[in-house]
C-alpha cells in the first residue's frame, strides 16, 4: 500500500509539473499587451477558426473566451457583475443592458472600422446612433425546409401557421428562445412581434401551446444545424446564417421567410461598464472587423458579416455563398421589425415559454 | 497530545462557511421575494405555492422521480447478476473484471454521454442495425428510452460493485453450511446469499436514485430540448430564467425529498448491515 | 480447509453459469462500445458521427492547434490536484482532531458533512453560487478550487475516520514514553496506520474533482472551464474535436490505472522471484 501511495504521489507530481510547462508556453511576450488577458463573453460556436489566436498572436495578450447560449444567461451573469471586457447580445438585449447602465458608451473616435461595415446593419432601433454597440453578425429568421417534403406553396399560402399544418405533424424543429417563438407566434397571428398588449401574448401563447401539444414538435437549440443539414425533419425554425451553412451542406434543403413578417436581428460588441481592459476591448472590435477576420468569423459561422467587401465577394461569382439568398438578409418587406426590449414584456414571455416547454415535455 | 482536538477547528469554520451557509442562502432565497439582492426583502411562501399549485411542476417532478425509479430497477435487474457472477470468480478474475468495470466511470461523464449521442441518431449504428431487422424510422435518440439507457449508463458500475462488494465480503461458510444442511441452490441463494448481500443493493440504490433524479444534463444530452426532468427546470430558473427566488424553492423541496429517502435508505442499511464501513466508500471500492 | 472447499464448490458452480457469464460479456460489449465508438470516430475524416469515411488525424491537428481546448484539460488538471492535495491534507488533519474531540462535536461534523453527500450535487451547487455572489467572490478558476475542496473534504474523513477509529489509542502515547515528540508519534506511527484509508479518500476526491460537471458549471466564471464544460457546451453541435480530446482522456486514465494496478503485481512477482532465487 505505501508503495502506491508514493507512486500515486509522484503521478501528482509529475502531472502538476508538467501542467506548469505546458501553461508558461504559448502567447507571444513581446506583444504591445503581453501579459494582459481579454475577457470575452459570447454565443457559443460564433467565432472564426483561427481569429482568437491570431489576436492572440498579433497583441500579445491572451483571450478567454466565455459561451452563452441565450441572451438571458448572458444578462444573468452580467447583472450578477461578472467581470467581461467585451459582450456580443443580440439587439433588444443590448437594449436592455444599456437601460440598466451595464454596458458603457464608446469612444467613437477609438473605433477605426465604421467605414468597412454595411449601412444596413447601422443605426437601428436598439442604438440609432450606434453610441454602444458595433455589429457582429446580422440577419433574420425563417424556415428552413426539404424540398422533397414540403411545397412552396405551402409556404406561401400559410405562412409561419405551416406549423399547425397536420401534414407536418412530428416532422419538424422548434427553437429553443423565447423571444424568436413568441415573434413566430404573433407573426403568425397578425401581430407586431414588440407587442405590449397582455391579451395577443395570451393568444400567442395558446399558439404555441397548440404547436405543442398536436404537432409533436422537437425544441432544440443549435443541434437544429446538423440535423437540418442532414433533413432529418420537413421544417424548423433557424437563423437566416444557419440556413446558410445548412444549404451549403444540403443542396436539398430551402429558407424562407413568411410574408407575415420576420425578425431582422443584430448581434453587435459592447464594453461593459465594469470592463478592465477597455484598451483591449477597442483593439478586438477593430481587429474583428477587418476584412479578414470577418472573413474567417462568417465561413466558419456561416453567418452574415457586417463587413460590406466580405458580403460581397462570398455572395458574388464562386464564393461559398453565392446564389445563397439567406446570406443577404431581406431588408423589403414592411412586416419586418427589429426586437424592442420592455422588462415586463420579456418577463411575461419568459414565464409562458417555460410553461409551453414544460407543456412539450408533458405532452410525449 | 491533549491539544490534537484543535485540530479540527479550522475545519468546522470552514464547513460552517462553505456548506451550511449556503443550504441557508438557499433557504433565505427560497422564502423570500427579493429579486436577487438581499439587501431589500421580503418574506413570503410564494414560491413554494408556485410550485404546488401548478400541476406542471408536479408532473415533472413526478416523472423525475419515475424515471430515477426505472432506472434503479433496471440497475439492480442487470447488476444483481453480473456482481453475482463477478463475485463467484476466482481473486484474480475478479480483480481483473472489477478494473473492466471500473475503467468507464473514470472516463468523465460529459464525454461518456456524449458518446451515446453519435451511436442513437438517425443513421447511427443502432438505427442501421434496427433498419436491417425491419425497424425502419424508429426514434432512438430524444426519447424517454434514451435518457433511461444514458442513465443506466452512467450509474450501473456504482451498483454492480457496491453488490459486488457485499457479495464477496460475505462469509461463505454459511452457504456451505446451508448447502451441508440439505438446501439446494434456489433456497441458498434466496434464504443467504440474498438477504447477506442486501446491504450492498441498497447502498447501490442510493448511489444510482439520488444522482438519476437531479441529473440535468443527461436529459438535456439524451433527451432534447422539449424533455424536462426536475433538475433541467432548477438549472433553466438560475441559468435563463433568472427566478431565483422560485429556483431555490424548486431546490428545497428537491433536497427534502432525497434527504428523506437518504435517511430511508441509511436506516434500512444500518438495520441489515454488520459491519459498519459499508457506505464508507463510493468508487475507492474498486481499488 | 473450509476455503478449499468453497473453491470446489465455487468452481463447480461457474460451469453451469453460462447465463451469467453471457450477461458479463453483453455487460462488458454495453461499457465498451460507446469509448470504441468514441476512439473509433475521433479519427474520421469528415465531420459525421454516423458514417466513417476514411481516416485522418485531422481533429486532432486542429485540438492541438486550439490553445482553448487543452486550456480546459489543464484546468481540470489544476483544479483536481490541488483539491485533492488539500482536501487530503485538512480532511485528514480534521479527522485527526475530531477523533479526540467531544462525541458532540463529532456527530455535528458528521452530520454536517452529510449535506454534500447526500444532497442532489445541483442544490450543493446552487448554494455555492449563492455563497460566492453574496460574499462578492468574483466567479472563475478560485472559486471552482474552493468549490471543489469544499465537496472532497467529506469524502476524504468518511474514509480516514473508520481508520483512525480502528486504530489503538495507546499507540501514540507508547510512541511518546519512547521519547518521540508529538509531532513525530503522528507522522511515524499514526499516519502509516491510517495510510489506506487517505490514500482511497485521496482516490475518491480526485476521481470526484475530475469528474465534475454540475458543481464546476454553476461556480465558474469568465471563461474558466473544465472538461467537462467544454463538452457540455460543444455538444451542441458535430464536432469530432469533442471527441479527439475524449480520447486523449480514455488512453491517459486508461493506462494510469493499468500501471496503478499491473505495477505493483510486477514488483511483488520481481521480489518473490529474488527472493526464491537467493
Amino acid at each position: 500500500m505505501r508503495m502506491t501511495i508514493k507512486k500515486f504521489t509522484v503521478c501528482i507530481l509529475a502531472a502538476a509539473i508538467a501542467l506548469c510547462c505546458l501553461g508558461g508556453c504559448g502567447g507571444r511576450k513581446d506583444g504591445p499587451y503581453a501579459g494582459r488577458t481579454l475577457y470575452i463573453y459570447n454565443t457559443g460556436e460564433y467565432t472564426g477558426e483561427w481569429v482568437l489566436d491570431d489576436f492572440e498572436y498579433q497583441t500579445g495578450c491572451k483571450v478567454i473566451q466565455d459561451e452563452f447560449e441565450s441572451n438571458e444567461q448572458m444578462y444573468i451573469k452580467v447583472a450578477n457583475g461578472d467581470m467581461y471586457d467585451l459582450l456580443i447580445p443580440s439587439d433588444y438585449m443590448i437594449e436592455r443592458l444599456r437601460q440598466e447602465g451595464l454596458i458603457q458608451p464608446l469612444d467613437k473616435s477609438r473605433i477605426t472600422c465604421w467605414d468597412l461595415l454595411t449601412d444596413e446593419c447601422l443605426g437601428l432601433g436598439y442604438d440609432p446612433q450606434n453610441e454602444y454597440s458595433v455589429p457582429y453578425f446580422w440577419g433574420t429568421v425563417g424556415i428552413a425546409y426539404d424540398k422533397d417534403k414540403v411545397s412552396e406553396e405551402d409556404l406561401e399560402r400559410e405562412g409561419w401557421n405551416i406549423f399547425l399544418d397536420p401534414k407536418y405533424k412530428g416532422d419538424m424543429y422548434l427553437y429553443d428562445s423565447e423571444r424568436d417563438m413568441f415573434m413566430v407566434a404573433l407573426k403568425a397571428l397578425g401581430y407586431s412581434m414588440n407587442t405590449k398588449d397582455e391579451g395577443e401574448l395570451r393568444e400567442a401563447y395558446d399558439w404555441l401551446i397548440r404547436v405543442v401539444e398536436n404537432q409533436e414538435p422537437e425544441i432544440v437549440t443549435d443541434e437544429i444545424i446538423d440535423a437540418m443539414a442532414q433533413g432529418r425533419k420537413a421544417l424548423g425554425i433557424v437563423y437566416s446564417g444557419d440556413a446558410n451553412y445548412i444549404q451549403v451542406e444540403n443542396e436539398g434543403m430551402g429558407f424562407y421567410l413568411p410574408e407575415e413578417g420576420t425578425n431582422l436581428w443584430c448581434d453587435a460588441m459592447v464594453i461593459p461598464a465594469n470592463a478592465e481592459n477597455v484598451d483591449l476591448a477597442y483593439e478586438y472590435i477593430n481587429f474583428i472587423s477587418q476584412y479578414d477576420e470577418a472573413l474567417d468569423n462568417s465561413l466558419t459561422v456561416g453567418y452574415t458579416s457586417p463587413n460590406r467587401d466580405v458580403v460581397e465577394d462570398l455572395t458574388g461569382q464562386g464564393g461559398e455563398y453565392s446564389g445563397i439568398k439567406s446570406y443577404i438578409p431581406r431588408a423589403d418587406n414592411p412586416n419586418d421589425e427589429v426586437f424592442e426590449f420592455d422588462a415586463d414584456t420579456r418577463r411575461i414571455m419568459a414565464d409562458l415559454w417555460a410553461k409551453v416547454k414544460i407543456a412539450a415535455s408533458n405532452a410525449n | 497530545m491533549k491539544k490534537i482536538n484543535q485540530l479540527a477547528t479550522p475545519y468546522i469554520i470552514w464547513a460552517g462557511i462553505m456548506i451550511l451557509l449556503p443550504m441557508l442562502l438557499i433557504l433565505f432565497y427560497a422564502i423570500t421575494d427579493s429579486g436577487n439582492g438581499i439587501v431589500s426583502f421580503r418574506l413570503t411562501l410564494k414560491p413554494f405555492g408556485k410550485f404546488f399549485t401548478d400541476p406542471d411542476f408536479l408532473l415533472i417532478l413526478w416523472r423525475s422521480l419515475g424515471i430515477a425509479l426505472k432506472t434503479t430497477i433496471i440497475c439492480i435487474i442487470i447488476g444483481y447478476p453480473v456482481a453475482y457472477y463477478i463475485a463467484g470468480s476466482d481473486d484474480r478474475v475478479q480483480n481483473l473484471l472489477i478494473l473492466i468495470i471500473t475503467i468507464p466511470t473514470w472516463i468523465n461523464m460529459l464525454v461518456r454521454t456524449y458518446a451515446w449521442i453519435g451511436l442513437l441518431s438517425d443513421g447511427g449504428l443502432f438505427s442501421t442495425i434496427l433498419g436491417f431487422a425491419g425497424l425502419k424510422d424508429v426514434k432512438l435518440l430524444y426519447t424517454e428510452g434514451a435518457v433511461i439507457l444514458g442513465m443506466v449508463y452512467n450509474f450501473i458500475p456504482f451498483m454492480i460493485l457496491q453488490i459486488n462488494a457485499s457479495l464477496s465480503k460475505m462469509d461463505h461458510s454459511l452457504i456451505q453450511a446451508a448447502a451441508d444442511l440439505g438446501a439446494n441452490r434456489t433456497q441458498c441463494f434466496l434464504k443467504v446469499t440474498l438477504p447477506l448481500s442486501l446491504p450492498g443493493v441498497v447502498n447501490g440504490i442510493a448511489l444510482v436514485f439520488l444522482p438519476a433524479v437531479s441529473s440535468f444534463f443527461i436529459p438535456k444530452m439524451l433527451g432534447g430540448g422539449q424533455y424536462y426532468l426536475i433538475g433541467n427546470v432548477i438549472e433553466n430558473q438560475f441559468i435563463t430564467v433568472g427566478e431565483w427566488n422560485f429556483g431555490s424553492a424548486i431546490s428545497i423541496i428537491m433536497a427534502v425529498i432525497m434527504m428523506a429517502f437518504m435517511y430511508v435508505v441509511r436506516a434500512i442499511e444500518r438495520r441489515n448491515s454488520t459491519v459498519e464501513e459499508d457506505d464508507r466508500r463510493r468508487r475507492g471500492a474498486a481499488l | 480447509m473450509m476455503g478449499k472447499k468453497y473453491k470446489d464448490h465455487n468452481k463447480l458452480s461457474r460451469k453451469k453459469r453460462p447465463i451469467g457469464r453471457l450477461l458479463l460479456i453483453l455487460m462488458i460489449i454495453f461499457f465498451y462500445m460507446p469509448i470504441v465508438f468514441v476512439i473509433l470516430f475521433s479519427f474520421n475524416d469528415s465531420k459525421s458521427l454516423t458514417a466513417f469515411t476514411g481516416f485522418s488525424t485531422i481533429w486532432y491537428e486542429k485540438l492541438f492547434r486550439s490553445s482553448r481546448m487543452m486550456d480546459s484539460v489543464y484546468t481540470t488538471i489544476l483544479v483536481a490536484v490541488i483539491a485533492t492535495a488539500v482536501s487530503t491534507i485538512v480532511g485528514t488533519i480534521t479527522a485527526l482532531g475530531l477523533s479526540k474531540s467531544k462525541k458532540v462535536i463529532r456527530d455535528l461534523v458528521t452530520y454536517v458533512n452529510d449535506f454534500p453527500i447526500m444532497n442532489p450535487e445541483i442544490v450543493t451547487a446552487i448554494g455555492l453560487m449563492l455563497l460566492f455572489l453574496t460574499l462578492g467572490i468574483e466567479r472563475g478558476l478560485g472559486t471552482m478550487i474552493l468549490a471543489h475542496i469544499a465537496f472532497c473534504i467529506p469524502y476524504v474523513m468518511l474514509s480516514v475516520m473508520p481508520k483512525i477509529r480502528s486504530l489503538d489509542p495507546n499507540m501514540a502515547d507508547a510512541a511518546m514514553d519512547l521519547g518521540c515528540t508529538p509531532w513525530q508519534a503522528l507522522i511515524k506511527v499514526i499516519v502509516p496506520q491510517i495510510a489506506p484509508g487517505i490514500f482511497s479518500g485521496a482516490l475518491i476526491a480526485f476521481t470526484m474533482s475530475f469528474d465534475d460537471f454540475i458543481i464546476s458549471y454553476f461556480v465558474t466564471g469568465r471563461g474558466i472551464k473544465n472538461l467537462s464544460i467544454s463538452v457540455y457546451t460543444m455538444s451542441k453541435r458535430v464536432n469530432p474535436i469533442i471527441n479527439a480530446i475524449s480520447t486523449l482522456i480514455i488512453a491517459t486514465i486508461t493506462l494510469i490505472l493499468i500501471l496503478v494496478n499491473v505495477v505493483p503485481i510486477i514488483i511483488e512477482k520481481t521480489r518473490k522471484k529474488n527472493e526464491n532465487d537467493n
